[in-house]
């Protein structure tokens, strides 16, 4: 099931045509609203990738994150906008502050159980509202802050894809690496048994913790990304609705793997698009979606596209009989002796 | 790890699927764009708003359309989410193509619609009433046809302070975006007129009894309470608070303490005494009890899809969606084509475009299009098939 | 001074009755559900429904509105829960729960409408009773009863002790012959009963208005987790406290900090004693 060998011929040129798509996006995007369209999918996957660490691998219910993404956009606007910061040194910044609120939420809230963990998330995300509208003559209160825009030529929507992609294959292959060393199974295995996994010597904690702030960081990021891309921040944009549309994609995609929410990510994103025309009934439907998928596909779409893969590309099944050496072993047991 | 494969063909087949709905466009057509909130806050209103664009429309098509083309009218419901809307914004831009875009219905999707489209070079007609949301520099395109903030604002502070001779001004905002901006603004108007408030709070706009914040208020020696909250819960509740205690002092405030809704969650009918808000004259039943003939003339437009019985809405919604989509046929008439920068030059030499809202006029250096004078204070609980009477002076 | 109190004091009966809401969904099938506070949405909308417009006497609308509450109950177990249980996959109920209550939410809303709508006055009664109105008397009776009833149900009948042979030990209990799935249905029409005789309650307190429903799901969370899980003594006191704290919050520093100080009470409680004021971690380890 896990792979943790290296990449076969096979994969690589996968891997190398999707890097292909993903640079080429402009040329065949087709216009403008399409390239904001993939910008944003870019901006979320910043957000997402980290996430999908806490929840797809560990299996902590955080559907709070909406706050995180909160602070790092407010963050970036007021730092490169009214302090007039450049925009790099807030984005890092903002990032920073994202893991650090990411630090603060988690030492107290990630001994609880699943539950509980879930609803202090969820008020902490309340919480954020609360005060960026309380503290108007720093966030703007209700009228919300301008999301500056980077230097040229970032600042063109080509540009700007660019530096998202570019963000967003960082953060990709970085949690890529986490899951791909010991740590991987480590987190797999905290997320379904943890007791088991402490008795191996896992630091069950230190672990949660630890990914948790990695996903404020990113979270952070994201939220200085957004910001910008966006042009313009309000408290309005910031709703809880937002958290759980970040946990639903990973959910829907498939946890535990990190093409499955890439995959719910693209597959969200765009939906409100397509069911734009509906107007009225759009969110209706959109929870009535989330519904069939928990009910007939509940490992994720993911899954889906894998059992298809199966059944046109299977694995081929090797035999590898072993053959033990007597001689060396006949060998060894005569020094022994 | 499955990295490559499967995103392959998901990207491939997600980025392959969008390139074909794009799909062509056609220029027999004007497309307008609508970014309403149907769902979500302030959906009544613009729910209200959609019946009034609609009709102007249908009117419009059936006379022929704009130069000749049919309108294709493009909704989109955002649901109150300024993502959403700058999506669908972004959309309607670049995708659908649209020559003209009405909305957003909320002021905070305004803010972050406008520079968008702004951007894309697209004529936008405005109907948020925050004054962040027009800037004759930023955004060119940008035409308000809806009154300020600040003209509702300090209609009302003019008709407490100089009408009904108060001084001692309590206001009362609510904790959401709109809450605390308006609060804020009517704070800074009363202290040019040199007035400080005795007391002011914001609450929950769910709170479910606001007795403690009217009783402190009137400990303050609050003569005047000023609600700037669109929550009718919560100003039902003012209103039921301030009659449960017998204290008569007037309220003067938003528009939303006239919406009838508001008499149904009162406890006692006669608690809507007392109580003015800022409003229009051309919602307004005159001294002869007629309203200005053209909104007359758009009211029995209307009054077959109420199925002939009253008008349960307040009017100057339907008023103001109708009069959206005339000002884009005056502009489109008038330039004689829909390139964005002609509409810009004819809208902002306009002078006194007269609609059944409002009498619009806007200049290269002016982007609110509602004349002061438009703006009335009516008595709240006179509500009559869409319209008020006008506050005795 | 009093009216603060008392408001206080009825708004945070409510928060208490979602939790037992939550205490019941809980004790037979281990899942808190989302879906919690818009039962009590529910009742509160279909009771101003059936009074106000169908012009029944309230009696009816009450039974109406009960039974709206337990068939949504139902429909929470059918849909939500049962297939979710049975792949026994962590966060899944967590998600359904929620898809079903933005359903449902999305649902009224296009039906009744985004605005509160008026509740019907239940018993004649005067308007300028301040703190003796019914509007805060109603829901604190209501929900004072309710625990009461509860607890009389888990003591003295047999399905309230083959509910809380469920909460301790779901196999024994099926060991036993218990038929869990049954029984599991029945504590969710329960549960949608009283959430929607709780919104009924307090209608004329809240308006009848489709967005209650997550501000109660979030707000009873809180009364549940301060008052312990499983306890219902525990679930009214958590939601007096919650009630107060709100209320007194809001009238000495304004309504801008209001959800801060409620999940700072809940923050400190849960730092103190994580497994709230009644309650007890009775958590089987291997």
């Amino acid at each position: 099931m896990n792979n943790l060998s290296f990449l076969s011929d096979r994969k690589s040129l996968a891997l190398a045509l999707g890097l292909l798509m993903m640079v080429t996006v402009p040329w065949w995007a087709g216009n403008q609203y399409q390239l904001h369209m993939a910008a944003l999918i870019c901006v979320y996957w910043i957000l997402i990738s980290g996430l999908n660490l806490v929840i797809g691998y560990t299996g902590q219910l955080s559907i709070g994150h909406v706050g995180l993404l909160s602070i790092g956009a407010y963050a970036f606007a007021i730092l490169a906008g009214k302090m007039g910061w450049h925009p790099a040194l807030a984005l890092v910044v903002a990032g920073a502050l994202g893991g650090a609120c990411g630090l603060a939420l988690g030492l107290p809230s990630l001994r609880l159980p699943g539950f509980y963990f879930a609803m202090t998330t969820m008020a902490f995300a309340l919480i954020v509202n609360e005060l960026v509208l309380a503290e108007v003559d720093l966030t703007g209160g209700g009228i919300g802050l301008p999301g500056p825009a980077f230097p040229a030529p970032l600042d063109s929507p080509v540009g700007f894809y660019y530096l998202a992609a570019t963000l967003a294959l960082l953060v990709t292959w970085l949690s890529w690496n986490i899951v791909r060393r010991i740590w991987g199974l480590g987190l797999m295995a905290i997320r379904d048994n943890p007791v088991a996994a402490q008795a191996v010597g896992v630091p069950l904690f230190r672990v949660k913790l630890m990914v948790f702030v990695f996903s404020g960081i990113t979270a952070g990021v994201a939220g200085a990304m957004f910001a910008s891309l966006q042009s313009y921040i309000t408290p309005d944009t910031f709703i809880f609705e937002l958290s759980l549309f970040f946990f639903v994609c990973i959910v829907i995609g498939g946890r535990g793997s990190i093409v499955g929410p890439f995959i719910g990510t693209v597959v969200l994103t765009m939906m409100p698009e397509l069911v734009a025309p509906l107007a009225k009934l759009g969110h209706f439907f959109y929870g009535l979606l989330l519904l069939l998928v928990v009910l007939v596909v509940p490992e994720g779409l993911g899954r889906v596209f894998e059992l298809l893969h199966e059944r046109f590309w299977p694995r081929p099944v090797h035999n590898d009989a072993i053959t033990p050496d007597l001689k060396r072993l006949a060998r060894a047991i005569k020094d022994q002796a | 790890m499955k990295f490559c494969s499967t995103k392959l063909i998901n990207s491939s087949a997600l980025f392959i699927g969008l390139a074909i709905m794009s799909g062509a466009v056609s220029a027999q057509t004007v497309k307008i764009g609508w970014l309403s909130s149907l769902t979500g806050p302030l959906s009544s209103a613009a729910v209200a708003e959609n019946q009034g664009v609609q009709l102007a429309v249908e009117e419009i098509n059936k006379a022929g359309g704009i130069l000749g083309k049919q309108i294709q009218l493009l909704t989109r419901d955002t649901g109150g989410d300024p993502t959403k809307a700058v999506n669908f914004a972004q959309q309607l831009a670049f995708k659908d193509r649209v020559e003209f875009v009405i909305g957003p219905v909320n002021s905070g999707e305004g803010l972050a619609t406008t520079p968008i489209l702004a951007r894309a070079g697209v004529p936008n007609i405005i109907i948020g009433s925050v004054d962040e949301l027009t800037d004759a520099t930023k955004y060119p395109r940008a035409f308000r046809a809806i009154n300020t903030n600040v003209q509702w604002i300090s209609t009302a502070n003019n008709y407490a302070l100089n009408t009904l001779k108060k001084s001692k001004v309590a206001i009362i905002g609510d904790t959401s975006g709109y809450g605390t901006s308006s609060a804020k603004t009517a704070e800074e108007l009363l202290a040019k007129a040199g007035i400080k408030p005795v007391y002011s709070v914001l609450v929950d706009p769910n709170k479910t009894d606001l007795t403690d914040e009217m009783t402190k208020a009137r400990a303050a020696g609050a003569d005047v309470v000023m609600p700037w909250t669109a929550a009718t819960g919560l100003l039902a509740r003012i209103l039921n608070a301030r009659g449960g205690m017998g204290w008569n002092i007037p309220v003067v405030g938003h528009p939303a303490i006239m919406a009838p809704q508001i008499k149904k969650l009162l406890n006692q009918p006669q608690y809507w005494e007392n109580t003015y808000a800022a409003g229009y004259v051309s919602t307004s039943y005159g001294a002869d009890g007629k309203l200005p003939e053209r909104t007359q003339a758009l009211v029995d437009k209307v009054r077959p899809s109420y199925g002939g019985a009253e008008i349960d809405v307040m009017f100057w919604w339907v008023a103001l969606g109708y009069d959206t989509v005339k000002i884009i046929e005056y502009a489109a008439k008038t330039a004689g084509s829909t390139d964005p920068a002609a509409i810009q030059k004819v809208l902002e030499n306009t002078n006194k475009f007269e609609g059944v809202y409002a009498t619009y006029s806007w200049s290269p250096t002016k982007r609110n299009g509602f004349p002061d004078s438009n703006m009335a204070v009516n008595t709240a609980n006179t509500f009559k098939d869409g319209s008020f009477k006008f506050a005795p002076r | 001074m009093l009216t603060v109190l008392i408001s206080g004091l009825a708004i945070g009966m409510l928060y208490a009755s979602a939790a037992l809401v939550y205490n019941v969904m809980y004790s037979t099938s281990k899942v808190l559900s989302v879906t919690s506070g818009h039962l009590a949405m529910l009742g509160g909308v279909f009771g101003a429904w059936f009074v106000n417009t169908l012009q029944l006497p309230w009696g009816l609308g009450l039974l109406g509105g009960i039974a709206v509450g337990a068939l949504f109950g139902w429909l929470t177990e059918v849909l939500a829960i049962r297939r979710v249980l049975n792949r026994g996959e962590d966060h899944l109920w967590l998600l359904s729960t929620l898809a079903l209550a933005t359903m449902v939410q999305q649902g009224v809303a296009l039906w009744w409408g985004t605005e509160p709508r008026p509740f019907p006055r239940l018993f004649e009664q005067n308007f300028s009773s301040g703190v003796l109105d019914q509007k805060f008397w109603l829901p604190i009776g209501m929900t004072v009863l309710m625990a009461i009833g509860l607890e009389l149900f888990y003591r003295r009948t047999m399905y309230g002790k083959l509910f809380m042979a469920m909460s301790e030990d779901a196999f024994a209990a099926r060991a036993r012959g218990v038929p869990t799935d049954r029984i599991r249905v029945m504590s969710y029409v329960l549960a949608g009963g009283l959430g929607g005789l709780a919104g009924f309650a307090a209608g004329q307190l809240t308006f009848a208005y489709f967005a209650l429903g997550l501000t109660l799901t979030l707000n009873g969370f809180i009364a549940l987790a301060v008052g312990g899980l499983g306890s219902n003594l525990g679930a009214l006191i958590g939601g007096t406290a919650l009630g107060l704290l709100s209320a007194f919050a809001s009238y000495w520093f304004g309504g801008e900090y209001q959800q801060t100080f409620a999940v700072g009470l809940l923050m400190v409680v849960l730092l103190v004693k994580p497994a709230g004021l009644y309650g007890s971690l009775k958590v089987r380890q291997v």
